[in-house]
């Protein structure tokens, strides 16, 4: 029997703990922006020009890339723009979004999907319907659900991660306390798919509701409920495989190759509402907490903007930090007029405090402990420092999951983490480098060969061309010399005639 | 004595033609330093060293025949491990073959291009594709940012294109100097 946990990792009690958690539907926005570029894949292609009347659920734009998924509008009206916005992500840099001005109608387009049915649906069909519903990984990873769905052709158990480890966020805990049916039903659609044995549903034991609800709707044989310790980073996909079924997968290896599929639990409900209500992914639940207002749940549609989500609370007047994503992998942003995104699940607002002060690494050992994966996070730290990826890659930062647990317990208070994502960053820059550097290496020398060559062939062709300009000339000499034979035989035969005649 | 002598003769003969088989067999093609060196450099191709490409500048480099600070886009920094290689003192890059750019890609302007086939003719990996009298383009992908046919262009319609971060390609700051 498992043990039900892994070594390392950190305990955090939620920071800003509620009486009830709720979820509150935020009105309709006046206007919503929608990236282009997802967390992985390709930039889609828009489907729409400005000016544009799009419906909600509309498809507005698709890309070929098999990472992608299509996007659609999340409110009806006019397609306003499509230019460049800045968009939740560390770097702060602009990308291309659609925006879209709302009409207040808030009028679905049609959709047809295989309805409560799903059973007599085969299994492409419905990873078709998770695929143009937009659904990734509603967790923070992003990852796109169909494609996790195609490569599980051989899996036995499916986990649905409902453990939600970062401390703060609660909307999975909120989405599980309200829509318990939609959850299990969503996992029943999923083992369809699959063809799984069995189907675990992980949850923190500190979501009590949440475990109550989930058992209470839960009458399928096939799927069972697990409480795990509450413990930060439980929910790696990884590290739950372990704590759950004592399966390590290995560096470089995915879940996949071991028979196992895992899914959020919000994903698991948006895949619920593709297949059965066929609804797209329009709108998720984000927490929004911090010590300057009352923590709540919001179900917001996707592209609101975080300022009017952080209007909907008791937010006071002070100067703010802002922070999307959990507390420990979250990212610090400057302004609040991002749109919220597949991935956002929750923004941390808090009353502006400076950061402590770094200081020196004293070699406590601390973090090589908490690490989960086993890491050696001092060592890369020194070597990320002195910018020597080769020597990061040794110590294998790619194994990295960047929880920031490191961070979290270290005594000088160095930002670890970041220094892992900076040499992560370099040497994927140094790697596409060195390819294209290959690949010009080739194409001069295969141009220097192929000059040489057709000097050596246009060589070749003018001596055949002399040679047989020889050969003409000596024909046409020996020819001359015959004619002039037959010219001199006729001669004598002229001149026979006329002495003859004279 | 004599056994000695026999046995010591058949010894160096056997070993003899051992060696010589494997000088034969395993003879090194080509200077093994010149594709250390060639691996070095950026093979930008561009010729700015005096040298016709990366790989004869990497084969005079092979010959100390030429300075190892010749090489503006490979930086300072190829400089620094060339020096490390060769095991030579580094050298600050020669301001002479010219300065360090960012990262770049020509463009053509394409209303502007009247098909003369110069670039083509200039291209070092030929990144250009088109025909006489007929447009002109860059395969961005291959251009490695030489320049070598932005002066020979007769109607000036090449133009550089910085090549910007990216959301995927974007690196971030390496978090704050450690204070003392």
């Amino acid at each position: 029997m498992p043990d039900q946990t892994f070594s390392g990792g950190v305990v955090i009690a939620n920071p800003y703990p509620v009486a009830q958690v709720k979820i509150i539907q935020a009105p309709l926005p006046n206007q919503v922006i929608l990236p282009l570029q997802q967390r992985i894949g390709a930039e889609a292609k828009p489907c729409v020009k400005v000016g544009d009347r799009v419906l909600t659920g509309q498809m507005i734009a698709q890309t070929q890339d098999q990472f992608c998924v299509p996007i659609h509008a999340s409110i009806s009206g006019t397609v306003k723009a499509i230019d460049k916005q800045i968009i939740p992500h560390k770097s702060g840099l602009k990308s291309t979004c659609i925006r879209i001005e709302s009409d207040g109608q808030d009028e679905w387009v049609e959709t047809k999907g295989c309805g409560s049915d799903f059973l007599h649906c085969d299994r492409q069909t419905l990873i078709d319907y998770v695929q143009r519903s937009g659904i990734v990984g509603l967790g923070g990873a992003g990852f796109p659900s169909h494609t996790k769905l195609n490569k599980a052709t051989d899996c036995h158990t499916l986990i649905i991660n409902g453990t939600e480890c970062e401390p703060g966020v609660m909307c999975d805990d909120a989405l599980m306390q309200h829509h318990p049916r939609e959850v299990i039903r969503g996992v029943e659609i999923l083992l369809h798919i699959t063809g799984a044995k069995r189907a675990i549903i992980a949850i923190e034991d500190d979501k009590q509701e949440a475990y109550q609800s989930l058992l209470m709707f839960n009458h399928s044989d096939l799927i069972s409920l697990v409480q795990l310790p509450t413990k930060y980073t439980s929910g790696a996909e990884k590290l739950l495989i372990k704590a759950l079924l004592d399966i390590e997968i290995p560096s470089g290896g995915f879940a996949a190759d071991k028979g196992i599929l895992c899914q959020n639990v919000s994903s698991t409900k948006a895949i619920f509402d593709a297949v059965i209500d066929q609804r797209p992914l329009v709108s998720r639940i984000v927490t929004i907490t911090g010590n300057a207002l009352t923590p709540i749940n919001v179900e917001a549609r996707l592209g609101t903007s975080f300022e009017q989500i952080i209007s909907l609370t008791d937010v006071n007047q002070q100067a703010h930090d802002y922070r999307m994503g959990g507390m420990m992998m979250g990212i610090d942003i400057e302004n609040t007029q991002m749109p919220i995104c597949k991935i956002t699940n929750c923004i941390f607002v808090n009353n502006k405090k400076p950061k402590p002060p770094t200081k020196e690494c004293i070699r406590c050992n601390t973090c090589n402990t908490v690490c989960p994966i086993g890491l050696l996070p001092q060592q890369i730290y020194w070597h990320a420092k002195g910018e020597n990826i080769e020597k990061c890659m040794d110590y294998n930062l790619l194994d990295c999951i960047e929880c920031a647990c490191c961070s979290y317990v270290c005594p000088s208070h160095i930002d670890l983490v970041g220094y892992f994502s900076f040499a992560k960053a370099l040497h994927k820059k140094q790697a596409t480098d060195q390819f294209k550097t290959d690949i010009a290496r080739d194409r001069f020398e295969f141009r220097e060969y192929r000059l040489e060559r057709n000097k050596q062939e246009r060589a070749q062709m003018m001596a055949e061309k002399k040679q047989a300009l020889k050969d003409k000339m000596a024909k046409d000499k020996e020819q001359g010399q015959v004619q002039k034979d037959k010219i001199a035989q006729a001669m004598a035969r002229v001149n026979k005639t006329k002495e003859k005649n004279a | 004595m004599i056994e000695s002598i026999v046995i010591f003769s058949s010894l160096a003969l056997i070993l003899g033609l051992v060696l010589g088989y494997a000088a034969i067999r395993f003879k090194v093609k080509g200077n093994p330093l010149v594709d250390q060196i060639d691996a070095i450099l950026p093979q930008t191709q561009c010729g700015q060293c005096d040298f016709p490409g990366c790989r004869p500048y990497a084969e005079a480099l092979a010959k100390g025949e030429a300075q190892i600070n010749q090489c503006p886009p490979g930086g300072q920094e190829g400089a620094d491990a060339l020096a490390e290689l060769l095991g030579v003192e580094t050298l600050v890059l020669n301001e002479e073959h010219g300065e360090t750019k960012p990262d770049h890609v020509v463009y053509v302007d394409e209303k502007l291009c009247i098909g003369c086939t110069l670039c083509i003719q200039a291209c070092p990996v030929d990144a250009f594709v088109g025909a006489s009298k007929v447009m002109t383009t860059v395969i961005e992908k291959e251009c490695t940012g030489c320049d070598l046919c932005i002066p020979v262009c007769p109607v000036d319609c090449i133009y550089i294109r910085e090549i910007k971060p990216t959301l995927s390609t974007f690196i971030p700051n390496i978090p704050g100097e450690v204070h003392a």
